[in-house]
Order: C-alpha cells, then structure tokens, then sequence
C-alpha cells in the first residue's frame, strides 16, 4: 500500500514540478519526487540505492537547481 | 604483458586528473601532458593480446546449466583493439602537441577534456560489459560537451548546450535499453548475454528484446551523428577548435563502431538488425553528401562528409559477413585518420585568414603550398582515389556489397563516393585555386610548424595503408571471424 | 502487483520527462524533465533486480547460503543503478551550468531565444 502511495507522489510532484510558475517551486517538487523515490528504493530492497538517492534526488538536485534559479530568474515566462 | 590493459584506460585518466589539479604550474603540465601524449600510442603497441578482469575474478563455470559467466568487468585487448587505440593514442599526442606549441598559457581543465575522452573511448573499444560501455559513453558525451563549449568560436556553448539536452535524453533511452537486455539476460557482460542467446536460453523472438535493440539502437544514432542527429553532430564539429574537431570526429568513430560490434554480437540474430543498420548507413551517405554540396563553410562540409563516411562503415558493419565487416572497420581506420588531417589541414586555414566562407577566399596555393598540397591528398584519400588508403577500403566494401547480392549498394556507395570528391574538389577550387578576392586580406603569417608536422605524419599513415592494406586487414578480418563465429 | 506498479511508475516519468524536455520552452523544465527521465531509467531497473518477498541481498553471518540464494534480489542491478544516478547528478550540473552562462548573453531562460541562435546563424551561412 505505501508503494503505491509513494508512486502517487512522485508522479504528482513531478507533474507539478512542470507546470509551476515560480521555478523554485518547482525546484522543491523536484526534491519531492527524488525524496519519494528514495524511500521507493528502500522498499524494493535496495537500500544502497536509497540512500544514493535521498542525498543525490532531495538534495543535490534541487539545490542545484534552485541555485541555477538563483543567478538567472525566479519566473516561467 | 596483459598488466598493460588496464593501464591503456588508466593512464590518461590520471594524467586527466593529474593535469587538472595542477593546472596551476603551466610548466609542469605542459612537460606531464606531452609525455603522457607520447606514452599513448606505445602502450598498446607493446602490449600483449589477452583478456583481462578487473579484480580478477576469473570467469565461474556454472555447476548446473555448465555454462561459464563472468564475474568481473573483462577488458579483451586484440589486433583490432590494438591498431585502433593505436591511432587513437597517435592522434591524441598530435592534437597535444598542436594545442601546446599553439598557446603560450595552456588551460589544464581543456587538456583535462581531451586526455578524459581518450580514456573514454579506449575503455569503450576494450570493453565487454555493456554496462561499463554506458558509463564511458556518458564520459565521452561529457568531454566532447567540454572540449566544444571551452573552444572560443562564436555559439560554441549554445551548441554544447544543445548537443548535451540531446544526449542527455539519448542516454537514459539507452539505460533503459540495457535494462530490458538485463531483464531478459541477467547479465551485463556481452559474452555471457551472446551465450545465453545462441544456446536458446533466452527466446530472442520476444517483444523485451526487441524493443531493448530499439532503445540501444537509439543510442547508438545519437552517438554516432547518424540521421536524425548529422545536423547537430557536423554542427559540434564546426563549433570546435580545429585540433579539437579533429580529434572529436575520431572519439564520434570510435564511439561509433564499438557500440556497433556490441549491437552486432547480441542482435545478429534478429533479420531486422541487419537491415536496420545499412538503412540508417545508406541515409546517413546520402543525407552527409547532399549536405555537404549545400555548404559555404567548409568546417561545416567537412562535418557532412564526415558523417556521410560514417555511412560507409555502417553499410560494411550491416551487410554483416566477414569480409564487409572487415572492410567496414578498416574504413573507419581510414576515415579517423583522413578527416583528422581535413580538419587540422583546414584549421590552419582559419588560422591564417580568419574566414571560413568558401565564397570569400580564394589563391591561397600561393600562400600555403605545404598545407594545400598535403590537404588535396587528403581529401582525394576521402573520395577514394588510387592509391591511397579511402580507395582501399571503399574498393572492400563495394566488392563485398557485390558478393552478398545487393549490387544496388555498390553503386550507391560509389556514386557518394563520385559526389564526395565533386565536393572536395569544388572546396578545394575555390578556396586555393581560383583568382584571390580583393577584399580577402591574408595574414602572411606561417602555419604553425606543428600543425604541418601533424598533418605530414597522419599523411604518411594515409599512403602506407593505401600502400600495404594488407598489414591492417588481416588482422582485423581474423578478428572479425573470432567474433562472427 | 507491485512490479507492475513500479513498470507503471518508471514509464509515467518517463513519458513526463520526454514531454518536458521536447515541448516545454523554459530551459530549467526541460533540465527537470531530463532528470525524470533519468530517474524513471533509475527506476525501472531497480524493479528488474526486486524480488516480491525477498530479502535485502547481504549475507549475514549466521544465514544459510542456499536459503539466502533463494530469497534475496539480484543486486546487480543496484549495483548500476548506483553510477547511473551519479552520472545523472553530473550531467545536470554541467547542463545547469552551461544555462548560467547563457543566461548572462541573452538574459532570458527561454529554449527558442537562447537557442534559436545558433539555427539563425546556419540559415545565414546557408
């Protein structure tokens, strides 16, 4: 059962990243999505993977992403 | 000495390393860049044949099914892999030295680039984990990405941008892939998965491995510029340092045929492999061609060119016997070294005039005799003319198109090659022939001594393989009958 | 059932991911969307080496060998799925980077501004 609600939140939060406005919301989504694979990896038995993922999915990421958003522009237009 | 396989990979990743951490003290990375350069062709060279697993961990022969697997990441060094990282390594020295003699400041970051993507393609040839071939194929998408967005012609970084949202959507396409094929197969190593097809443990008439022969196979477009993607791969080219395209045409080939042979070991089985890949070659020689008439500048040309003579590999490499196989790696031999002395030939040209429109040059023979001469031989090489080496291998492939029973293809294939040498011919008239343009001021400074230098080496190459091709084709076709059968 | 699920959810990011990064126009989408195509890739084969009711694949010292053969996932694929997400972190750092720069020439994030160009120029040259 929670397989199936984290793969509602990540496919969610990745449709969501896409249609924001603002691009650091987006940003965060992003980290949303990467966070929920992360734990979605640990419940398929990887938890080597998962832990990868939590750093690189909800953290680097989406830092690296909202600081790009930082030096260029905060809105979608 | 096997101990020396490795090393073909780890040298000029540490030298990378090396150069780029101390890229502070010009005059110790200068003296550590040259002298790596210069180790890398000799390695191979000295190297003895033989596989090699990393770890050693030696291959397990599996009590139940009696099937032997292979545990570890195995590099297998042969007479193809030898000549071919061979030339790599020797076009890698040229490059570098061209590079140091040019800038009186070297950048340790752009040879980082370069050394980084030799170690990339050299693991790409010597390996036979599908996996490890991906991880070294996204290497060389990152380095060839560097090595154009650090050149300083204008919508270099545009077009390295480009080229990156390409690969990086081609890539994942191509884990996937890899995914289905180790669904399928339970392995990454490519002679367990080729065990596990032909011993019928694996139905290869499943839809899983098919669509995972689509998904690579998209990968394998992409990495080597075939149709859809000869636009952006000439246009990389163009947006590159002269040296650098040289030697980033070189990695595309690389790339090119030893993604190809991996497809060709696992998928032979399926007809419409085949067919695929002589569709995509006979494309990708017509569309190059047709492009490459169109062109004004003629780095750009070039780059068409250089994509319709992947075509001609491509069409071997897909007819699939012995001998068109044979014909097709020696044209890719052919062709790294022969379009290396295009571009360098030609980026001593922008050197000395700073101006790539074929429109506003003109009488340049007069200036530069040395380099147009040396670029004639070169690109008559290209077009196929006796006795150099382009004939060689295009006389192979037109001779095996004939004994599989497509005489369609041997006229096609000789008609681009007619088209190819309109094209050079055309280039050639109009930038050093015809009267000089009043308005075209030639700066009368000398080409770099280095460039002519690289230029005359990769020429000698050109006229010994025309001469002996023999001493190539030997070798590989034994190769090539190792793997088929 | 929950293989299934995963194919279902590795395929929806996938097929997201390619949408943003063909038809969005804004530069950092596409990079996210490139991101969600990796991390679909990442994903789906995970799912390969998941076995329903198995076990994490590390042998503990007091386990039964041929108990543990049979239950635990295949690792291998864990394995690749490691450098792959690294791989895909260090290709996005180099794309957001190369946009940085971009954006201080043209000022604006938009694909058909900032790389259009390029396609200008080469109609020019042609």
């Amino acid at each position: 059962m929670l397989e199936i609600i984290l793969m509602i939140i990540i496919v969610v939060s990745a449709i969501l990243a896409l249609i924001q406005k603002d691009l650091l919301n987006a940003a965060i989504l992003t980290g949303f999505s990467g966070g929920a694979l992360a734990v979605l990896f640990q419940i398929l038995l990887a938890p080597d993977v998962a832990l990868t993922q939590a750093i690189v999915g909800a953290a680097i990421v989406p830092v690296f992403i909202a600081l790009t958003v930082k030096k260029t522009q905060r809105s979608d237009d | 000495m096997n101990e020396l396989i490795p090393l073909m990979v780890i040298v000029p990743m540490i030298a990378a390393l090396l150069l780029s951490a101390f890229s502070k003290f010009d005059k110790v990375i200068k003296v550590l860049a040259f002298v790596v350069a210069f180790c890398l062709p000799i390695i191979p060279l000295v190297s003895n044949y033989g596989l090699h697993y990393f770890g050693g961990y030696q291959p397990v022969l599996e009590p139940i099914t009696n099937m032997t697997y292979h545990p570890a990441i195995t590099y297998s060094f042969n007479f193809m892999q030898q000549i071919f990282i061979a030339i790599i390594g020797l076009l890698t020295f040229l490059v570098i030295f061209i590079y140091l003699t040019k800038y009186k400041k070297v950048s340790g970051p752009y040879l980082f680039l370069v050394f980084m993507g030799t170690a990339a393609v050299t693991a790409l040839i010597l390996t036979d984990d599908i996996f490890n071939m991906f991880v070294f194929f996204e290497i060389l998408a990152l380095a060839q990405v560097g090595i154009v967005a650090a050149s300083s012609i204008d919508y270099s970084y545009e077009m390295a941008l480009k080229y990156m949202i390409l690969g990086s959507i081609g890539s994942p396409i191509m884990l996937l892939g890899i995914g289905f094929l180790l669904a399928l197969t339970g392995s990454v190593n490519i002679t367990d998965i080729v065990l596990a097809i032909r011993s019928g443990i694996v139905n290869f008439k499943s839809p899983v491995f098919l669509i995972s022969l689509g998904l690579i196979f998209f990968g394998w477009l992409y990495a080597s510029g075939l149709p859809p993607f000869h636009t952006i791969k000439s246009g990389i080219y163009s947006k590159a340092e002269p040296h650098g395209a040289a030697l980033l045409q070189s990695f595309t080939v690389i790339s090119m045929i030893s993604i190809v042979l991996i497809l060709f070991r696992v998928y032979s089985v399926l007809p419409i492999f085949e067919v695929l890949i002589v569709l995509f070659s006979v494309l990708a020689m017509i569309l190059g061609v047709s492009l490459a008439l169109t062109q004004t500048d003629f780095r750009r040309m070039i780059g068409f060119l250089a994509v319709g003579e992947l075509g001609f590999i491509g069409l071997g490499i897909g007819l699939g016997t012995q001998f068109s196989i044979t014909a097709g790696l020696f044209q890719a031999l052919n062709e790294i070294v022969i379009t290396a002395l295009l571009f360098i030939g030609f980026g001593a040209i922008v050197n000395a005039t700073n101006e790539v429109d074929t429109r506003k040059l003109g009488g340049l023979l007069a200036y530069h005799p040395k380099v147009s001469i040396m670029l004639l031989i070169g690109g008559l090489a290209m077009a196929g003319v006796p006795p150099l080496s382009g004939f060689q291998s295009k006389l192979m492939l037109v001779q095996a198109s004939l004994s599989c029973g497509y005489p369609e293809l041997s006229i096609l294939a000789i008609m681009v090659s007619i088209a190819t040498f309109v094209v050079f011919v055309k280039t050639f008239y109009s930038m050093f022939l015809r009267p000089k343009p009043h308005d075209l001021d030639v700066v009368t400074k000398d080409v770099p001594r280095a460039m002519i230098f690289a230029m005359a080496v990769l020429l000698i190459i050109v006229i010994a393989f025309g001469l002996f091709p023999d001493v190539v084709t030997n070798g590989i076709s034994q190769y090539v009958g190792g793997m088929i059968h | 059932m929950s293989q299934l699920a995963v194919l279902f959810t590795s395929v929806a990011l996938v097929v997201i991911g390619l949408y943003a990064a063909i038809f969005v126009d804004n530069i950092i989408k596409k990079i996210i969307g490139i991101s969600f195509i990796e991390e679909g890739a990442n994903l789906f084969i995970v799912g390969i080496g998941y076995k329903s009711g198995g076990i994490v694949p590390i042998l503990a010292p007091n386990m039964d060998v041929s108990w543990f053969t049979a239950n635990a996932s295949y690792p291998l694929p864990y394995g690749l799925v490691l450098t792959s997400i690294v791989i895909g972190a260090s290709t996005l750092a180099v794309m957001l980077a190369l946009v940085m720069v971009l954006y201080r020439r043209y000022g604006t994030l938009s694909t058909k501004v900032m790389l259009a160009d390029t396609s200008k120029q080469e109609e020019y040259d042609e």
